[in-house]
């Protein structure tokens, strides 16, 4: 929970597994499965340029459970998500070449 | 064409230099920052081109035409309500992909429109070419390159709006694919006859689909119940092709489409990590980034006191000279003290506005403009959530700083109404400019730095308790931060100057003539002896509970006007200059009328957009809050003093 989370390079990319944008490693490419949660998140996540099938990826994350950084690598953008709404992000590894 | 004035808006995404290009063609007359949500409300302003009058409007910036913050619904009112001539679609040429989505949703208007590639330099040092006839093209709209913190564009983009106004030219809309459209098409053809149709029926029917789970939805259903069956079965079918709820596919369609045109027009050559970016992954650090924080605040209130004590002491001097001198020559007569009034009103004004006021509004300004404002909402979210609130009331906060008024009207950004409620109560806590002016020209001038820097941390110690107090009576879950972090950008001279002379000229113009008609007031008054009736109504608490001089009570009255008046009138109440003050209060006194003044009540328009902007019983409980507050903190002060 505290501090930076260092690069981890051992047990990625599984590819084919599934998990939320808060188990991701930073750095490393994504691809947006799913967003749970109402619709009013939904909407939120859409206008701001959120998709499902974008490729992102976690550009870092503030301290003491502070939010995330994710980079949309689709339009290049980055938006601060609180844990709560990471945790609803269902995220897959994505090939490092893909775009 | 017919005489009428063509009434003409500007519509973007947030952030994407609408309100720069807007005061690039119609003279500096609406605030711009690097901030997501910098525009509230709408500015409008009359312009002369070639012989023709134009109504420019500069609207709050949207990411889509389903509005959910509120000043986003100040947009659709203009678009759908008060239906524009033509629409000026801004777009942040370096976020060409994502700011094509709005674009794509604006064309199905088929409003006259034109569309402005904006901070083309910045798309260019990202390694973007963006080929405009291509993309007039794919748009059908015409497209102008501009970059509107240098003006450049902007003749090019008056022509064009002449041109497309003169020959009436309206786009066509994209078409979606063909499974989609079909559907859509469908509930086009069932629209009632008397349903209201906003600008053309397909677009009615893709904003019906859409309305799904807003409150506009029942509103439309329960008027029109045969209607309900055609939208509930096309909403199905197009749930069912894409396993996704029928305004995501929707939005989803217009992504693909936005890609595409991306894709089709826009090379991107990789740029390697320019300064700004290593300088970005500094900031946002989550250790770094916090002492960087620290360091910024601490670092901008020492070099104002710096620079502002030495020029302080000697831009009083010949205002004090003054002073003794009208007094020496005249003694006791009306003129004099209406003259000794009237001094000590413009050399106070002198003495807070260049030492303090202007290199504060500099500091402000150039943080709001490289983008660190959202940046420290970002880096004090987690702290923000254990007061109740979350990291998008951070900025806000900064803003009050400069001025409370604008960080008021700027809670509109916050989604949550609860959320509104508490940030805009604790923003007349946080020490604006002119509040910031007066601790540093009288608590570290005359007692020294730490003490300022102590009453800087007292003030937002009890901003802290108080929020977690208030969140702790209105108790709702937070819905958590989500907040578009701005690039870094290197700040521009030219805009940080003129937002400095902006804020400037509302002091000059406002708050200085209130200043010095105050104070030749307050001598008119002590001059007839009605100070003392009031010193000695308020005495008891006055001198009772906060031990203070009694003579101090009838410039608080002034307090209600501005703040600083209260504090400044105090040397003329005392009858006293600048630099005797000390010989007739302790510091302890001295602490606990400033401590009383910053807090016991949000200044006149203060209060004012506060009752604006969330009715008169939320503008009641602010008042009711500060004078508690005041009256507790200062006696609490005062205990303080006297027991160490
Ligand atoms: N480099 C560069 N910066 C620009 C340009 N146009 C605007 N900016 C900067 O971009 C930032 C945002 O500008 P604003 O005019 O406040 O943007 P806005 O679209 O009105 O934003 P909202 O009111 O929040 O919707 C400011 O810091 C401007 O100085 C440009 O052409 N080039
Ligand atoms: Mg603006």
């Amino acid at each position: 929970m505290f501090g930076h989370r260092k690069e981890q390079t051992e047990a990625w990319p599984l590819t084919g597994r599934v998990c939320t944008l808060l188990d991701v490693p930073q750095g490393r490419k994504f691809r947006i499965v799913e967003i749970k949660g109402g619709p009013g998140l939904h909407r939120r996540l859409l206008s701001l340029g959120f998709h499902r099938g974008d490729l992102i990826a976690l550009d870092g994350e503030a301290l003491l459970g502070g939010p995330v950084l994710v980079k949309n690598l689709n339009s290049d953008t980055r938006i601060a998500l609180g844990r709560g709404i990471a945790r609803k992000i269902l995220v897959e590894p994505a090939d490092e070449n893909e775009r | 064409m017919n005489d009428r004035v063509p009434v003409i808006v500007f519509v973007g995404q947030p952030n994407s230099g609408k309100s720069t290009l807007f005061n690039a063609i119609a003279g500096f007359k609406a605030q711009t920052s690097n901030f997501p949500g910098t525009t509230v409300c709408h500015a409008h302003s009359e312009v002369a081109w070639k012989d023709r009058i134009y109504s420019i409007v500069d609207l709050p910036g949207t990411y889509s035409l389903t509005p959910q913050e509120p000043q986003e619904k100040v947009v659709l009112t203009h678009i759908f309500k008060e239906r524009p001539d033509l629409i000026v679609n801004v777009i942040d040429a370096s976020l060409l992909c994502r700011n094509l989505e709005l674009t794509v949703e604006l064309l199905e208007l088929e409003y006259p429109m034109v569309v402005v590639l904006n901070m083309m330099d910045l798309a260019e040092k990202k390694g973007l070419t963006i080929e405009v006839e291509a993309l007039e093209k794919k748009l059908g709209l015409p497209v102008i390159k501009t970059v509107a913190t240098r003006g450049q564009g902007t003749r090019e983009l008056m022509d064009r709006v002449e041109k497309v106004l003169a020959e009436r030219q309206t786009p066509r809309h994209l078409k979606y694919s063909g499974e989609v459209e079909s559907r859509i098409k469908k509930l086009t053809e069932r629209l009632p006859a008397d349903f209201p149709v906003i600008a053309n029926p397909r677009f009615t029917a893709i904003r019906a689909i859409e309305a799904e789970t807003l409150a506009v939805d029942k509103f439309i259903l329960d008027n029109n119940p045969d209607f309900k069956n055609d939208l509930d079965q096309v909403r199905q079918e197009l749930s069912a092709l894409r396993e996704a709820p029928a305004y995501e596919v929707l939005a989803a369609e217009r992504h693909h489409l936005a890609l595409k045109i991306f894709e089709d027009c826009c090379r991107v050559r990789h740029a390697r990590l320019s300064g700004l970016e290593k300088l970005d992954s500094f900031i946002m650090h989550p250790v770094l980034g916090l002492f960087l924080l620290l360091l910024v605040f601490a670092g901008m209130f020492y070099l104002i006191f710096r620079v502002g004590s030495p020029l302080e002491a000697w831009l009083l001097k010949p205002w004090e000279a003054l002073r003794l001198g009208i007094q020496e020559k005249y003694g006791q007569n009306l003129l004099a003290e209406l003259l000794v009034g009237l001094v000590q009103g413009i050399g106070g004004g002198v003495a807070i506005v260049f030492p303090y006021f202007i290199p504060l509004l500099l500091l402000m300004g150039f943080l709001e403009d490289i983008g660190y404002l959202a940046r420290a909402g970002f880096l004090m979210d987690a702290f923000m959530h254990r007061l109740g609130l979350h990291g998008k009331s951070v900025p806000l906060f900064i803003l009050g700083f400069g001025c409370n008024v604008p960080a008021i009207m700027a809670t509109r950004i916050l989604e949550s109404r609860r959320d509104r409620i508490i940030t805009a109560l604790l923003i007349p806590f946080i020490p604006c400019a002119a509040r910031t002016t007066i601790i540093l020209a009288l608590v570290a001038f005359l007692l020294g730095p730490w003490w300022a820097l102590g009453f800087y941390a007292l003030n937002l110690v009890v901003v802290a308790v108080l929020s977690s107090l208030l969140t702790r009576i209105f108790k709702y879950s937070s819905p958590g931060l989500i907040l578009e972090i701005p690039g870094l950008k290197w700040p521009s001279l030219k805009n940080i100057l003129q937002k400095t002379y902006f804020n400037l000229k509302e002091f000059i113009r406002f708050a200085w003539p209130i200043l010095i008609a105050g104070s030749v007031l307050l001598s008119l008054l002590s001059f007839v002896n009605f100070d003392r009736l009031v010193n000695a109504i308020l005495s008891p608490f006055v001198s009772g509970l906060l031990g203070l001089p009694s003579e101090l009570g009838v410039t608080l009255i002034f307090g209600f006007l501005r703040k600083e008046l209260s504090l400044l009138m105090m040397f003329q109440a005392l009858g006293v200059g600048y630099e005797q003050l000390l010989s007739v209060l302790s510091r302890a006194q001295l602490l606990t009328f400033v401590t009383f003044v910053s807090f016991f009540i949000p200044c006149l328009s203060t209060l004012a957009i506060l009752w604006k902007e969330l009715g008169r019983k939320i503008a009641m409980v602010s008042v009711l809050l500060n004078l508690s507050v005041a009256v507790l903190v200062s006696w609490l002060v005062r205990l303080a003093f006297s027991l160490f």
